[in-house]
This record gives C-alpha cells, structure tokens and sequence, in this order.
C-alpha cells in the first residue's frame, strides 16, 4: 500500500487580463512516487510586473521537474531548498541580466510555495504571500505566514523569487493523517473568502468528490466577492498513506555507503560488470541496471566516506546531469532506482578521456582539435545557462566517445548559483593546477571567464601537450608573480598552425579574467575565424604598457647624454 | 574505515608525487627544511636513549616518532619525493617533467641539508657548552659514527662503496613504506602504526639515510672526528642518496604503482573499451 492522493485545482485570470498565477502538480508512476513523492506548487507573479506570469510558470515547472532531478539520498528539505534557491537564481539572474535589473518590481518575480508529500510527511517551502491550509478533523489552519511588510503605507512582499539577491525560504514538515485536505492558493483567492466559508466547502470534500470542481466552485466565490486578482486554487486530499517507510530516513547521515563491489557483484538490483577505477577520490563501476541498460556507478572512496561535504557534491553531481540537458553533457542514469546505500549513476559512454586521447595522438590533427574544443565549449554553455560552473575541465574530465562526440563529465567541483560550493568552505581550489584559472590561486570567486581560461589551456594542452604558462603557473600563488609569467606562443611550435589561433588563445589565456572574451561564444568563434582587433590589442603597446614608456625614456636619456658630451 | 584500499593510497601516493612538483619554491624549501631539522632532532634523542639505556633496539623503537612527527606536520624527506615525483612522470601527468622533477629533489636535498645543519651546530653547541667543555658519552658517540662509516667503508675500496650503495636501497626501502603508511590510513592511530614498523627496522639494522647523514657526519666534524668534508660527500652522502632512489622506486614505488595502479587489465579492453582502465576518477 502506498502513499495516494486526490488533487484538484483551478486558476483563472478572474477580473485582470492576464493570469499571472501559476499552479502545477506531479504525482508520479509507483517508483518515483515512493522514492520522490508527490509535488504541487504555485506561484503568484507580482501585479506591477508586466512578465510576472513568465516567472510564475517558470518557478513551478523548474522547482517541480528539477526536485524529481535530484538524488533520492537527499533529503526532501535539503533537496527543495537547493532546487529552489537554483530557480531564485536563475529568475534574478535574468532580471539583472534584464532592463529590469534596476527596479525588480516590473522584472520576473513571483511569490511561491510548494508542498511535497512523502512517505508519512508533507514538506512546505514558502517565498511570499501565497498560502498553505490544512483542514483536518473539521478545523481549518493557515500553515505558512504571509511574508510582508508595511512600507510607505502599502503592504508589499518582504520577499519573493527573483527580487533580491538572497532568499531564506520557510520550511516545515509535518505528519500527515488519512483524510488531511490541503489547500494552496493565491492572495487573489484567500483574501476574498471567509474562514467560515472556505470550511464549509473543504467539508465536502473526500476521496471521490472531483476536487477540480470543489476549486473552481471556491474560486467563483471569491470572484462572486468582488476579488479583483487572479484566483489559483490547489486541493490535495490524503486517501491513502503507505504502511510502512521503505527508506531509512533518507537524510545524508543515515544512508550507508556501499559496499566494496567486485566483478559480478549484486547490489541494489545492479550487477556489476566491471570495476572502471578505485581511486581516492571515488570508486567507478560499469553496472547493468535492472531494465538491462548500462550504466556507471559513482560510489564515494574509502578515504572521503567520512567527508560530508564531499559526500553532498557526489550526491549533488547526480542532480547536475539530470538539470543540463545538452548533448555534451553526462547524463545521469537512472533517479527512479531504488537505493539503500549513498551514490551516483550516470550513463555509460564508451571511450577515452582527452588524456588518453592525447597520449595516443602526439601529432594531433587542429581541425579534430578544435572540433572537441568547440564540443566542450557548447557543454559549458549549456552549464552556464543553468547557472553553473563546472570549475574543473582538464583532460581527464572530458571523453570522447567512438562516434567522436564530446561529453563533459565530473561535477565534482561544480558549484551552483546561489549555493555555496564546499570547496569555498573548506577555502580549497577547485580543480587541477595546470588547467585551473589563475584566479582562483589568488583567493577570487570564479566565473564564466574561469571555465572559459581552463577550456583554452585545454585546447593549449591538446595542440601542444603543455601548459600555456609552463609548469610555473601553479607555483604562483599571488597577483605581482602572475602577472610576470608569460604566454609560450604556439608559433615555432608547428608551422601549420595560423598565426591568429595563438591570439584567441593568448587572448583566452589572460591572466586577468577581465582581458579574457567576455563571452565563450565569442572565443568559440574565434578558434576558426582570424579576429583583426585582436592584433591591435595584444601587441606589445598594449600588452605592456609601462615597460614601453620606460624603454622610450631610457633611450631618451641616452639621447641627452649623447647630445651632451660628444656634440658640446 | 581506517584502512584504505591499496587501489586508493597508490593514487594518492600519484597525486602526491604530482602536487609536490607543482609546489612553489618557498613552500618546498620551508617543508624541506623543518623535516630535516626535525629527523636530526630524532637521531639525537635515539642515540641518547640507546646509550643512556645501553641497548641500540631501545633507541631504534623509539627513533620514529621523528619520522612520524614530521610527516603528520605534512614536512617533506628527500628520500620520500625520491619515491613520489617519479609516479607522477610515470603518469604522464600533464606537466610533469624530468626537470620538474630534479628541480624538486634539488630544492628538498638543500632544505633538508639545511635543517640537518641547523640542528647538527645547536645541538654541537648545547652539548659542549658552546664548545668550551667536553661533549659527555652521547656526544662523543655522535662524533665516533661519522669516522667509521666513511673513512672505514673507503679503506675496502669499490667493495665499500657498493656496501653503502646496498646500505642506501635498503634503508629506502623501509622508509618509503613509511611514506606510504602516512597515506594508507585515514586516521593518525592508524597513520602511526603503519609508519613505525619499517623506520623502526631500517633504524635498528642500521641502514643508511642520506638526511640522518646530513645530520650525523657535520655534527661529528664539528665534533672533531677524524674524516674529512670530501670523505663525507664521497663514501657517504653521494652513495647513500644514490642507493636511497634506487632502493625507494624500485622496491616501493614501482612496484605498489606497477600492480596496484597499472592493474593489468583482466579482459580485453579493446571490443568493450574503457573509461579508463585505472586513471580517471573524479
């Protein structure tokens, strides 16, 4: 017997022209559903913005398709809390990005809240005035709090998605009880409807009432009562819970790790078909998944089992493939698959990683060069546009598989917008010395131009087999020793290759994240097409400012000298 | 779990060898320096213990607590990059050279030098009185090492050069598998068992360190043993370095990285191919 609910709901426009309310639910096939659960959500997108709606909707089909992205070993809170503060990010991302970086309340904002039933729990996450009810055993009660303020005389949200920089969402969680009717709506909704009312209606709802027409009925109420907003009604009834939990709790701390897996293993219904690595860091398995796919198994190490922070990015890593869809990207494997220890599974793709791809290829071939670094470079955009960084591309985090197609891996380092990366608590450096940006060496928060500087060195890397800077850029740790080394020109290196291709590579190459291109696409085109401007920034006037100066004085001071004692 | 798998502490020792061949100059010349120092301090406190006690396997139990102290502080012994950076070479891991490498064992040979000589002359100083007394029995069994093990490996000509050579490998031997016992486990209980066996060994059988000897052999010149500086270097400090890398990567580091990293694959890799037979991780 499992968990099953009777959900219902409404939204209309009512008296505005536009709904800028958004309301959605997901109650998943049987797996999914006792691993994950159920979701609803709604948003109410602010009224002075005029694209408020496009933020609504977004909110809710991102916080619901992304929640199911995530590993099961997370806990629902840990895990809503990250897929929402990743959809605030992007929302407010857009609006800065935006002619509504200025004044937010016309850009792409929105109240939200969000239930989640699972197991014997229901999760609230709440941003805003929308509100959460529970009618049980006749009594109605509000279950979040409306997060306003009085400012100037108006009532006027103290916070929303996409509005300021930071949000602390609320969260609770309680028991669920057979018979729990839950109600989310819109302040279009409640603010024109009695206590005593709403009661009266909840009453009559019960498992095999159409709890559609209940909302609809409620919103017509409200309307009836003069409510000038959008209306938006959720109603989920408990008809069913499961009788026992299947999972240990589910939070980080009570998962085991998995066992050591050898060749031919039964674990979790995989069976393991070969053991792929066992290093420090993790342990990788090829396994076959019990639909018969393959798949790799990503388990932590033995020396790391007892590093929570490092056990959260593996976990984390999962919900990074599932979020990007790009072909460049690993995918994960399989989220439905039941797990009783803590790990990852991503697909499995034939090939070798760019390390062993260049040990094979010594004279590799600059159009196969470039045609992976642009394959890599379309992964990263994909990364970015999901508002991450993937802070760690070296060699051997990008295969290529049998058809020649590139595909990112290794979220390890990644860090999400909005979320605090572990490295940045531990004050680690992510990634690997060479291939890492200079920045990050140097204390400074890592951006798009950070992945851009460590996708270049690997193009260096691939053409060349070195390091752009030599060994020495990761003995620098601070800015006057940076900023001495200098760029190894390609030329000489090979005559084939095009004079311009050292540019866009010195150019993408800078230490200074500022000097780098400022967008990837525009490096991406510049590794095939010669850029003119190029030569006229890099040259030594402007690459070295002060030693030119300082070389014309010299030779002016000679030039007085000389006027001086051999023409007096 | 204390005990990692052997699959796990290679890779480290691999990352290891490479981290220490990025490091800057200052920080591997001060980690160089302090194990030295260190390591020196120890051979005086097992040479006091063994005569105080009069029995040398007291001493040589006691003798890795140096040994261990130093590693836990994460310092860094010429004999341990011996064994290390070349793993990273073997690798191919992007940027490493062979000059990289001999940069690195350049830098650790003069910091340890260095911290060996600092120790040698305070502890020369402290034990005569700023040399104004007698050394008493410790000191003057300090200043008695040096004469025999050079002057006295040179009187048997090649014979004795290859003794100390042989004296150098197996005396690296045992102490980079102290290098690897600091990785093999991932607590410090763990960590120091596993350190204490083979430097415990290689102390009592009396086998030859080259940075114990940048401490013994100044300390017994300033002592007035009877050996010159030349002596030193040529029946002493070159061999015993030279035997150490010898004796360190090939009985250690290349065969724990040759069947626990380079696992020879059990299936053709070729029709399914790979993620990588041992290489990528994450």
């Amino acid at each position: 017997m499992g968990l099953h609910l009777n959900i219902g709901q409404y939204s209309t426009a009512g008296r505005k022209s536009i709904n800028q309310d958004f309301i959605d639910y997901s109650m998943p096939a049987r797996a999914l559903l006792q691993e994950k659960g159920a979701v609803l959500a709604i948003a109410d997108g602010i009224g002075s913005s005029q694209v408020s709606q496009i933020a609504s909707e977004t909110a809710v089909r991102s916080f619901i398709l992304d929640y199911f992205a995530t590993n099961p070993a997370w806990s629902v809170q840990h895990a809503g809390q990250q897929v929402l503060q990743a959809c605030h990010r992007w929302l407010y991302q857009q609006n800065r990005q935006s002619s509504y970086g200025q004044d937010p309340d016309k850009g792409y904002c929105c109240a939200f809240s969000a239930v989640i039933f699972r197991q014997k729990q229901a999760h609230l996450f709440h941003v805003g005035d929308c509100r959460i009810y529970l009618y049980r055993q006749s009594r109605l009660s509000q279950l979040t709090r409306d997060q306003r303020v009085w400012q100037a005389n108006q009532l006027l949200l103290s916070q929303a998605l996409g509005a300021q920089s930071s949000i602390l969402p609320d969260y609770q969680q309680l028991d669920v009880a057979v018979d729990d009717l839950f109600l989310l709506a819109s302040d279009g909704f409640f603010e024109f409807i009695e206590q005593k009312k709403l009661a009266e209606v909840l009453a009559q709802a019960n498992q095999d009432v159409d709890l559609t027409e209940v909302a609809q009925r409620l919103a017509e109420i409200a309307l009836t009562n003069g409510s000038d907003d959008n209306i938006s009604v959720q109603l989920a009834f408990v008809t069913q819970l499961p009788t026992e939990t299947t999972l240990p709790g589910g939070s980080l701390e009570e998962l085991p790790l998995p066992p050591l897996l050898h060749e031919g293993s039964q674990f979790d219904g995989l069976t393991v078909i070969r053991v792929l690595s066992q290093s420090n860091r993790s342990h990788l398995y090829l396994v076959e998944l019990p639909a018969g796919q393959q798949a790799v198994l990503k388990a932590p190490s033995l020396e790391l089992a007892a590093d929570d922070s490092y056990l959260e990015s593996l976990l984390r890593e999962e919900w990074i493939a599932n979020r990007v869809h790009s072909p460049y990207v690993l995918r994960a494997a399989s989220i439905e698959h039941h797990r009783t220890a803590l790990y990852s599974l991503f697909e499995y793709i034939p090939g070798e990683t760019l390390h062993q791809w260049r040990l094979r290829q010594p004279q590799p071939d600059l159009n196969q060069v470039i045609d992976i670094v642009e394959q890599a470079g379309k992964a990263l955009q994909a990364l970015h546009r999901a508002e991450i960084l993937h802070q760690d591309i070296r060699p051997d985090n990008v295969m290529l598989d049998q058809q020649g197609q590139v595909r990112v891996i290794d979220f390890g380092a990644a860090r999400l917008a909005g979320l605090q990366a572990d490295h940045e608590v531990a004050g680690l450096i992510p990634g690997t010395a060479l291939f890492t940006a200079p920045e990050y060496f140097t204390g400074q928060a890592g951006s798009t131009q950070s992945d851009l500087y460590s996708l270049a060195a690997l193009c260096y890397y691939l053409l060349t087999g070195q390091s752009p800077y030599g060994p020495d850029i990761a003995r620098c740790k601070n800015l006057p020793a940076q900023q001495k080394l200098s760029y190894r020109p390609l030329i000489g290196q090979n005559a084939d290759w095009p004079e311009w291709l050292d540019l866009t590579l010195q150019k993408a190459l800078q230490v200074d994240p500022l000097k780098r291109y400022q967008h990837l696409s525009e490096f991406l085109y510049d590794l095939r097409h010669p850029n003119p401007g190029l030569w006229r920034e890099l040259t030594l006037q402007v690459a070295y400012p002060v030693r030119i100066w300082q070389t014309i004085c010299y030779l002016q001071t000679l030039l007085i000298l000389w006027l001086l004692l051999v023409v007096n | 779990m204390a005990y990692l798998i052997p699959a796990e502490f290679v890779t480290k020792m691999v990352d290891a060898g490479e981290s220490k061949i990025f490091m800057s100059t200052r920080d591997t010349l001060i980690r160089a320096f302090m194990a030295g120092a260190i390591l020196a301090l120890a051979a005086v406190f097992a040479v006091t213990v063994s005569v105080q006690t009069g029995s040398p396997l007291a001493g040589a139990m006691l003798f890795p607590v140096g040994f261990i102290m130093l590693y836990l502080m994460g310092f860094d012994l010429l004999t341990g990059v011996f064994v290390l950076t070349p793993l990273a070479w073997l690798d191919k891991r992007p940027g490493v050279t062979i000059s990289g490498i001999l940069r690195n064992w350049g830098l650790v040979f003069c910091g340890n030098f260095a911290g060996a000589l600092t120790v040698a002359f305070m502890m020369a100083f402290v034990f005569t009185m700023g040399f104004d007394a007698p050394a008493g029995p410790v000191g003057e069994k300090l200043a008695g090492v040096g004469e025999a093990r050079t002057v006295g490996y040179a009187a048997h000509g090649v014979s004795g050069w290859l003794t100390i050579f042989l004296r150098g490998m197996l005396c690296n031997w045992m102490v980079s598998m102290g290098v690897v016992g600091a990785m093999i486990s991932t607590n410090v209980s763990g960590k120091v068992i596993a350190m204490w066996m083979p430097i415990m060994l290689f102390f009592y059988m009396v086998f030859e360190h080259s940075v114990v000897n940048m401490f013994l052999f100044p300390f017994a010149l300033m002592m007035g043993g009877d050996f010159s500086v030349m002596d030193y270097l040529l029946w002493n400090e070159i061999p015993t370095a030279l035997g150490n890398l010898v004796g360190g990567l090939a009985f250690t580091g290349l065969t724990l990285y040759s069947t626990h990293y380079k696992t020879a694959p059990k299936r053709d890799l070729l029709n399914t191919s790979s993620y990588s037979t041992n290489k990528k991780a994450a």
